[in-house]
């Protein structure tokens, strides 16, 4: 938790080059690399709504325009709106009300509920949206003035799409029919076929052109402008009655400009995501469909698989001194791990291989074609100098497996003498020197990397053909932040 | 980092067998109506209201220097009535903090000076940052990371959220120890 309240001061380095905490990595189990979010697909699960906690399947969500059927935002602050019940009398001939009480006292008093904001105090009844008979739903939907023309538009782009999409296959089946070595204009350029029609200005595609397409009448803009009204300039605003930019724009559909027409706005709803790994399209992360629950099915996190490195305390680093660095290591695995604390500058090189599986995967899943720019922006390095470096014993280090039954064993057992300052099950205390250049600046960042050699047993069962190859040796960077260079 | 260790006075604080550790400078009203279920620490000059309804807190839930907890009323057409609190384990909520929740989940972070505003549903693993106000009734969904007045989610917790919640209370408890008389 730590983690969640504090700075990131230690920082791993995932197989993409971010310098991420280990909270939010994850570890490829297939491929033995670490993960982050930048370089994994994600995934929609399922659509929930955040406040009643209900699912929704996809399908109505796209329809109900990913929001919640009976939940509301308050237009003016934006939380969420709740349900108040009043008692309502019906109303009453006023012959009635004179002839007697017998009559009154037959009509029940009927609820009637009201959406109200208990953060500002909007209430629906501000905006003279009548009272409903039902504590949920049965609100007024209003009807955008442009329905039509929205629709209109997306149908028209739709046949658009559609019809360049049956374009691109012809031109595929061309391209494998004749192998000419003449291009077309098309081809080199990338650009789609409707486009280079119209440069042409020749008819759009013969064969393709559907009804849509044919029938749909393209806006035309006019140069005429409504005037303003002529007291703009010297009527008094009153702005408690013109509504922000927020709130203006949290219906885009209508905007209002005033608060008078300020309408509940139905809650967005929110999604659980599965996280998948780009290299070999497994799983890292897979949650229980239940909105409600906090399980995941699937949990591949760093967190749970690559040791833990914590700063214990330390010393400020002066230039070209030696200083003290107390670090906490924990395996979170279930088996014994061996490891070794090593220069960044030693790590073996990395094999070549992986990238270039990720480089096809990235290319499918991202539809980039040619387009690899984006793809080595991400594959950077990070800067990993820094001033100070820790001074890594040659010994190797021996944790024992996770055990939960060992918190309630007795103190840690203290070492004296060598690096190891206490062992405690799965975790030991390392005392370290850190040494800092002597060209360090005060007040400079002192940042020092470290790497990390460690035992990882798979316990993927391993696939029929494959050899029972269980225990790996694997790499790790982390990047250790040690306050500032002291003068 | 690691956690520092904090210091108490031994005889200011009173320890239950169940390993709950409650200060003596606190306000427990109703104490028949307050459960702590073990290994929960109640620093001093907080207050829990279990006069006006039950409380029951997890196992390992820290109530910071100066913070309120106090069951949820709702009016009726008849007068008012009080609802229940329950707070799920590993709960941590901050100094000079208000809870009128009626449900605190498990794995739940309460920053210091927050409001949280009459029942209120915190679902299990959530966090409320500091010095942020929730409105009442509102529903703050797992995983989601809470701020500002009135509060919003500003971001998502990583999925490890149990696991790390749960070191951090316990190593709090471990790491909370009795000031040793030179």
């Amino acid at each position: 938790m730590a983690y969640l309240t504090q700075p990131d001061y230690v920082k791993y380095v995932c197989s993409c080059g971010q310098l991420k905490p280990i909270t939010s990595l994850y570890f490829c189990r297939h491929c033995l690399k670490i993960r982050c979010g930048f370089c994994i697909c994600h995934e929609v699960d399922s659509h929930y709504c955040a406040n009643c906690l209900e699912n929704m399947p996809s399908s109505e969500a796209r329809l109900k325009k990913n929001r919640c059927s009976s939940c509301f935002d308050c237009p003016s602050c934006f939380h969420t709106l709740s349900t108040r019940a009043t008692l309502a009398q019906p109303r009453q001939p006023v012959a009635d009300a004179a002839g007697g009480d017998t009559k009154v006292e037959n009509k029940q008093p009927k609820k009637m509920y009201y959406l109200s904001c208990f953060n500002c105090r909007w209430t629906s009844r501000d905006v003279g949206i009548p009272d409903q008979p039902v504590a949920s739903g049965g609100w007024p939907e209003r009807t955008n003035p442009f329905t039509t023309r929205f629709n209109q538009l997306l149908d028209y782009y739709k046949a658009i799409a559609q019809q360049e999409k049956q374009e691109k296959l012809e031109r595929e089946r061309k391209k494998f029919a004749i192998r000419g070595k003449y291009l077309t204009l098309t081809d080199k350029t990338g650009l789609t076929g409707a486009m280079a029609r119209n440069i042409a200005g020749l008819p759009s595609s013969e064969s393709g052109s559907s009804a849509t397409i044919a029938n749909f009448t393209p806006s035309q803009a006019s140069s005429e402008v409504e005037e303003l009204p002529e007291d703009i300039f010297t009527k008094d605003v009153n702005l408690k009655l013109s509504t922000s930019m927020a709130q203006r724009l949290a219906s885009p559909a209508w905007q209002p400009i005033s608060v008078s027409r300020l309408h509940p706005l139905a809650k967005l709803l929110s999604v659980k995501r599965s996280q998948r790994c780009r290299a070999c399209d497994h799983n890292l992360t897979k949650p229980e469909y239940n909105p409600g629950s906090i399980k995941f099915k699937i949990e591949l996190l760093a967190y749970y698989h690559v040791p833990e490195v914590k700063i214990i305390s330390f010393e400020s680093a002066k230039p070209g001194a030696k200083s003290a660095l107390l670090l906490k290591l924990t395996n979170p695995t279930g088996h014994e791990m061996r490891m070794q604390l090593l220069r960044p500058e030693d790590l073996p090189p990395d094999d070549k291989e992986e990238p270039k599986s990720l480089d096809k995967s990235l290319e499918k899943s991202l539809n980039l074609e040619k387009d690899t720019s984006l793809y080595q922006w991400m594959q950077r390095r990070p800067v990993l100098s820094g001033p100070c470096t820790v001074n890594a014993p040659s010994t190797e280090l021996t944790l024992a497996q996770r055990d939960d039954a060992a918190e309630y064993d007795d103190d840690a057992h203290h070492d004296a003498g060598g690096i190891i300052l206490w062992r405690k099950s799965n975790k030991l205390a390392l005392r370290l020197e850190v040494e800092t250049s002597e060209s360090a600046t005060p007040g400079t960042e002192a940042n020092a990397t470290l790497a990390l050699q460690y035992s990882y047993r798979n316990t993927v069962p391993p696939a029929a053909n494959a050899q029972p190859h269980r225990d790996h040796t694997l790499y790790t960077v982390v990047t250790l932040q040690l306050g500032l260079v002291a003068g | 980092m690691e956690l520092q260790d904090t210091y108490y006075n031994k005889s200011e604080y009173v320890e239950t067998a169940s390993g709950n550790k409650v200060s003596r400078q606190t306000v427990l009203c109703g104490s028949q109506n307050i459960v702590l279920h073990g290994k929960v620490i109640v620093q001093s000059d907080a207050i829990i209201r279990g006069d006006l309804a039950n409380v029951k807190t997890g196992r390992f839930c820290i109530i910071s220097k100066g913070s309120v907890i106090r069951p949820p009323f709702k009016k009726f057409s008849k007068g008012v009535a009080f609802f229940p609190l329950q707070m799920g384990d590993h709960v941590f909520v901050g100094e000079n903090t208000v809870v009128n929740a009626a449900v605190v989940g498990s794995y739940v972070y309460i920053g210091k000076n927050v409001v949280i505003g009459r029942r209120c549903v915190l679902k299990d693993c959530c966090m409320i940052e500091d010095n942020s106000v929730l409105p009442a009734e509102t529903v703050v969904p797992s995983f989601a990371r809470y701020s500002g007045s009135p509060a919003r989610l500003i971001t998502t917790l990583p999925e490890a959220t149990p696991d790390l919640m749960t070191e951090f209370t316990k190593s709090y408890y471990q790491h909370f120890l009795p000031t040793t008389v030179n």
